[in-house]
C-alpha cells in the first residue's frame, strides 16, 4: 500500500466570527471549513465577494486566527517562521512600499528570507526580468501602475523559491498579456510539483489552470472536486475521434437513429462551462437562504448614475474616431511607443525556480510557433479600425501610460 | 537579528524617504544653525554660549521627541496600507518585527541626534571666536573654566540642626512650654525647631561670619591647579548699588593649608565663582571657607545688612573632573535614553490604537513623562490630608486612584531626573553613574517592559482585522 503524502494544507472544521467592539458575533465568515491541499495540486478556492475565500487565506497565513477548527500547514501551525518560509503568497492587491523601487522591494522581502545577498541580488534582477519590469526596477514602486505592481508583487512571492503558492486574484488588475503569463507561471510551477492556492473570480482562469475546486458560498463549502468530475455532464455522451469522412458520419447517425431512435447531431459528453456551474452553485445556495455577509445579486443601476452624461466621452471618442478615419495612410507614431512589460514569462527563471538546469536559455523575441506573418490590410475599412483603437488608446491613456496611475 | 535588521533599515528608509524626517532634521538644523544669530544671553561670552547651548539642546530633545512619535507612524501605516500582510507571511516572528521597528527610530534618533550635537558643538566654537568680547581674556577664562568643562560640584556640609531642635525641645520641655498646647505633635515641633535653626545659620548678620566646611574634595592639590567656589546671597535690604562688600577667607592652618583672603564686590542675587589654589585644600580633601560679612561704610552710608545663603541657592565647591566634549557625549546618551523610552512607548501605542489615537496618547505620556515631578508636586496625591478629605465609602475610589497613579508614575519615568541640560550648560559634570541610572531605568527596564508589552499585544493581535 503507497502512503500518501502529508497535505500541505489541512483544515477542520475552521470556523472564523467577527466581532464588534463588545464582542458580540457580527458576521461568520467562515463555516465548518473542511479542505487538504495535497503536494503537487493547483488548487482553486471559488466563490463570490464575500464567500471567506480571503479570510480562508488569512487564516491559512496566520493574519487571522480562527474562532475554532484547526489549520495544519506541512503539519505545523501558519505561524510557524519554518513553514512560512516555504510559503509564497500574492495578495489581493499588492501591498508594497510605495518610497522602495523594485530592486529594494524585492532586496527587502529576500532580507526576511535571510537569503544571501548574491542571491538576493540574483534572483531579483532574474524576477524582474520574468515579469518584465527590469528595465523599470530603479522606480519606486509608487509610481506603478496597478499592473506593475501586481507584477512585483508575484515577484516578492516567488523570491522565496516557495513549495507553496498562495496566489488571492492573481491576474486582477493585469491587461490579458499579463494575465496570460500568470497562468503560465502557475501552470509551470504546477507542472513542477509546486502546490498551489488560486483563489479567483475569474473562472476560466481557474478551469484552465486548477486540478481540483471548492466553491464557498457564505462562508461554507458547495461544493469540492476534481474540475473535470464536477464539470463532467453524465446524462450525454461524447465521443472524440479523428475527422471522419462524410459517409461514415452519415452511417454512424443512421446506426445510432436505428438503434436508439432518436436523431444525434453529435456524439460526445460536452462539459459545461465552470462560470455556469459556479453560477449555478450560488443560485442554488441563494434560494435555499443561505445567509451571507457578501455581496448579493445587484440590483438595477441607480436612477442618477442613469442619467446621461453632458458631455459624454463616447462623443468625443467619435469624433475624434471620424476625423482620424479620413487619413488615408496607415499612421505611424510621433514619438517611440511607451515601453511595456514584457509579456513572456522568462523560461530561464522558472527554470531555475524549478530546479531545471539544463534549459537554453531565450533570447530575442520569444518563438511565433505556427502563427503565420499578417498581411497588411489592403481597404481602408481595416486601417480606420487600427486608427479607431489607437485613437482610443490614446484617449484612454494606453498601457504605457497606466504606470502613471496612482 | 539580521530579519530585525532588515525592517529597521526598512524603517530608516521610510523615514527618509518619505520626508518625515527631512523634515525634522531641517527643524532641528534651522534652530541649530539659526539660534547663534537670534540669542544673546546677558550679552557676556558666557551667557551667549549658555543661552545657545540651553535651547539648542531643548529644542533638538522636543523635536527629536516629537520625530519618535511621528516615526511610529510606519508600523500603523503598514497596518492600516497593509503592506503588513507580505511582512508577516514572510518567516519573521513577530517580535523580530516590533523590535525591528523599534531599533528603526532608535537608529534614527542616534544619528541625527548625533549631527545635533556636533553641530551644536561647531556652533559653540563659532560663537566663542565671533562673540563680540566685553573683557576678552576674562570672557574667554570665564567660559573656559565655568561652561567648556565639566565640573564635579560638592555641597557644603550642614550642620545636624535636628540635633540642635532636639537638644532646644529637651529645654522647652523641662520648662514646660508645651504642657497646656492643644493637638501638640513632638514631631511637628522638631521639625519646626530644626528649620528655625537652619534659617539662622543661613543668615549672616552685619559684622558677622559662617564657616562653610566642604569634605571628599578628591582633586589634585597643587598650587598651579584652582577649585571653583560658586555661591550667591541675597540681602535683607538691597543696597543702592545693588553690589555687597564681603570677604572669603579659604583654607585651613590648623590642618597647615596656606590661607587665601578674596575680598569680594559682587551684585547681590546673582551665582558668582572664585577661584582659588587647590593647596587651600587640606590633605584630608577637606576645605574651609569663611564668609565674612564686612557692612562696610562708604562716607556715611552703610552697605550690607544681615545677608542669606538660602537653601535653594547653596554653596558649592566644583572643580574640573572631565573635558566638554566627553560631557556632551554624556549628555547626548542621557537625552538618547529618554528617546529610547520614547520610541518604545510609541510602537506599544500603534500596537493597540490607531495612529491618531496612538500618536496623541504617546504625546500625552511625553508631557507626562516631561513633566513628572511638577504633576506629582501640583496634584498632591500621596498627601494623607487628602485622602482623608473624603468620607470611607469614597476612600475605596481615592485609594484607587492613588494606586492607578503610583503605578503610572512607576511605569511613566520622571524625564526631570534624567534632565541635565541645565547642568552641562552650567559646567557640570553629568556623571558616569547618571548615564548608567538612565541606561538601566530608561533602557534596560522600562523601555524593555513596554517593548514588552507591545510585543504581547501585537502577538495577539489579527493584523488582517480591521480596526478603527
Amino acid at each position: 500500500m503507497v502512503e500518501r503524502a502529508l497535505p500541505v494544507v489541512q483544515t477542520a472544521g475552521l470556523c472564523k466570527t467577527f466581532r464588534d467592539f463588545w464582542r458580540r458575533p457580527r458576521v461568520e465568515a467562515v463555516k465548518d471549513l473542511n479542505l487538504e491541499i495535497h503536494p503537487g495540486e493547483v488548487f482553486g478556492l471559488l466563490g463570490p465577494n464575500g464567500s471567506g475565500k480571503t479570510t480562508t487565506i488569512k487564516m491559512l497565513l496566520g493574519l487571522l486566527y480562527p474562532t475554532s477548527g484547526r489549520i495544519s500547514l506541512f503539519g505545523k501551525a501558519p505561524t510557524d517562521v519554518a513553514v512560512k518560509a516555504r510559503i509564497g503568497f500574492l495578495p489581493e492587491e499588492s501591498y508594497l512600499y510605495r518610497f522602495l523601487v523594485a530592486h529594494e522591494t524585492l532586496d527587502y522581502y529576500g532580507r526576511l528570507f535571510r537569503l544571501p545577498s548574491r542571491i538576493r541580488r540574483d534572483r531579483s534582477e532574474r524576477l524582474l526580468d520574468m515579469v518584465g519590469l527590469r528595465h523599470e526596477a530603479r522606480r519606486p514602486v509608487g509610481e506603478y501602475s496597478k499592473g506593475m505592481a501586481r507584477r512585483i508583487g508575484l515577484a516578492q512571492a516567488l523570491i522565496n523559491d516557495p513549495e507553496f503558492l498562495i496566489l488571492d486574484e492573481p491576474t486582477s488588475g493585469l491587461d490579458p498579456i499579463g494575465a496570460r503569463q500568470i497562468k503560465d507561471v502557475i501552470r509551470e510551477l504546477g507542472n513542477k510539483g509546486k502546490t498551489i492556492l488560486l483563489s479567483s473570480h475569474v473562472l476560466a482562469d481557474v478551469e484552465d489552470v486548477c486540478d481540483r475546486v471548492t466553491i464557498l458560498y457564505g462562508g461554507q463549502q458547495r461544493a469540492a472536486g476534481d474540475i473535470s468530475d464536477l464539470l463532467c455532464q453524465r446524462d450525454v455522451t461524447q465521443i472524440t475521434t479523428p475527422p471522419l469522412s462524410e459517409e461514415t458520419m452519415v452511417e454512424l447517425k443512421a446506426l445510432i437513429r436505428r438503434l436508439e431512435q432518436r436523431d444525434v447531431l453529435s456524439v460526445s459528453h460536452p462539459r459545461v462551462k465552470l462560470e455556469d456551474f459556479f453560477l449555478r452553485i450560488v443560485e442554488e445556495a441563494q434560494a435555499a437562504n443561505i445567509r451571507t455577509s457578501g455581496a448579493r445579486r445587484g440590483g438595477q443601476v441607480p436612477e442618477f448614475l442613469q442619467k446621461p452624461t453632458e458631455t459624454a466621452t463616447h462623443d468625443v471618442v467619435e469624433s475624434l474616431v471620424e476625423a482620424s478615419s479620413r487619413k488615408t495612410q496607415p499612421l505611424t507614431p510621433l514619438e517611440p511607443p511607451p515601453r511595456r512589460a514584457r509579456p513572456e514569462p522568462s523560461r530561464e527563471v522558472l527554470d531555475e525556480l524549478l530546479g531545471r538546469k539544463d534549459t537554453p536559455i531565450l533570447r530575442g523575441p520569444p518563438p511565433m510557433g505556427d502563427l503565420e506573418p499578417v498581411p497588411p490590410p489592403a481597404d481602408h475599412s481595416n486601417i480606420k479600425k487600427a486608427a479607431d483603437r489607437s485613437v482610443i488608446d490614446d484617449l484612454l491613456g494606453g498601457d504605457g501610460r497606466k504606470k502613471h496611475e496612482k | 537579528m539580521s530579519r530585525i535588521w532588515a525592517v529597521a533599515r526598512q524603517m530608516i528608509a521610510e523615514g527618509i524617504r518619505m520626508k518625515i524626517a527631512l523634515v525634522f532634521l531641517v527643524l532641528i538644523g534651522a534652530v541649530v544653525l539659526g539660534l547663534p544669530f537670534s540669542v544673546a544671553g546677558d550679552s557676556s561670552l558666557t551667557g551667549a554660549v549658555q543661552s545657545f547651548m540651553s535651547y539648542g539642546l531643548s529644542a533638538t530633545g522636543f523635536l527629536l521627541g516629537l520625530l519618535t512619535i511621528f516615526m511610529s507612524r510606519s508600523l500603523s501605516d503598514e497596518l492600516v496600507h497593509r503592506q503588513i500582510f507580505l511582512v508577516m507571511t514572510k518567516p519573521i516572528q513577530r517580535w523580530q518585527y516590533v523590535v525591528g521597528k523599534w531599533l528603526g527610530i532608535t537608529v534614527l534618533n542616534a544619528v541625527f541626534l548625533s549631527c545635533a550635537g556636533l553641530t551644536i558643538y561647531g556652533m559653540v566654537h563659532y560663537i566663542k571666536r565671533t562673540h563680540p568680547p566685553i573683557d576678552e581674556r576674562y570672557d574667554e577664562a570665564e567660559l573656559n573654566n565655568e561652561v567648556l568643562v565639566a565640573r564635579h560640584a560638592l555641597p557644603a556640609k550642614l550642620p545636624n540642626f535636628m540635633q540642635d531642635a532636639e537638644l532646644e525641645y529637651d529645654r522647652n520641655v523641662e520648662e514646660g512650654m508645651y504642657t497646656d498646647v492643644p493637638g501638640f505633635k513632638p514631631d511637628i515641633e522638631k521639625k519646626r525647631l530644626a528649620k528655625k535653626h537652619e534659617s539662622r545659620w543661613r543668615v549672616v548678620g552685619p559684622r558677622d561670619r559662617r564657616i562653610f566646611e566642604f569634605e571628599n574634595i578628591l582633586w589634585d592639590r597643587t598650587h598651579k591647579n584652582t577649585i571653583q567656589i560658586r555661591y550667591k546671597t541675597e540681602v535683607s535690604q538691597y543696597p543702592p548699588d545693588e553690589i555687597f562688600r564681603a570677604v572669603w577667607r579659604f583654607g585651613d592652618p590648623y590642618k597647615g593649608t596656606p590661607v587665601y583672603d578674596a575680598p569680594v564686590r559682587h551684585v547681590v542675587g546673582r551665582f558668582h565663582t572664585i577661584r582659588v589654589p587647590a593647596d587651600a585644600v587640606a590633605e584630608d580633601h577637606t576645605l574651609l571657607a569663611h564668609f565674612y560679612n564686612q557692612n562696610p561704610f562708604e562716607g556715611e552710608r552703610q552697605f550690607n545688612n544681615v545677608m542669606e545663603f538660602r537653601a535653594s541657592d547653596g554653596v558649592e565647591v566644583l572643580f574640573i573632573v572631565g573635558s566638554f566634549e566627553w560631557n556632551l557625549v554624556r549628555l547626548l546618551i542621557l537625552m538618547m535614553c529618554k528617546l529610547v523610552f520614547l520610541a518604545a512607548v510609541s510602537v506599544l501605542m500603534v500596537t493597540v490604537f490607531s495612529f491618531p489615537v496612538a500618536c496623541l496618547t504617546a504625546f500625552t505620556v511625553y508631557i507626562l513623562a516631561a513633566a513628572g515631578s511638577f504633576l506629582g508636586d501640583a496634584l498632591d496625591l500621596e498627601s494623607v490630608d487628602f485622602a482623608s478629605m473624603f468620607s470611607s465609602a469614597k476612600e475605596f475610589l481615592v485609594q484607587s486612584i492613588m494606586h492607578a497613579y503610583n503605578l503610572l508614575q512607576w511605569i511613566i519615568p520622571d524625564f526631570g531626573r534624567f534632565d541635565a541640560v541645565e547642568t552641562f550648560v552650567n559646567g557640570r559634570n553629568v556623571s558616569l553613574v547618571w548615564v548608567l541610572q538612565a541606561t538601566t531605568e530608561l533602557v534596560l527596564v522600562k523601555s524593555l517592559i513596554v517593548l514588552g508589552l507591545a510585543v504581547l499585544l501585537f502577538h495577539r493581535r489579527e493584523v488582517a482585522e480591521v480596526s478603527f
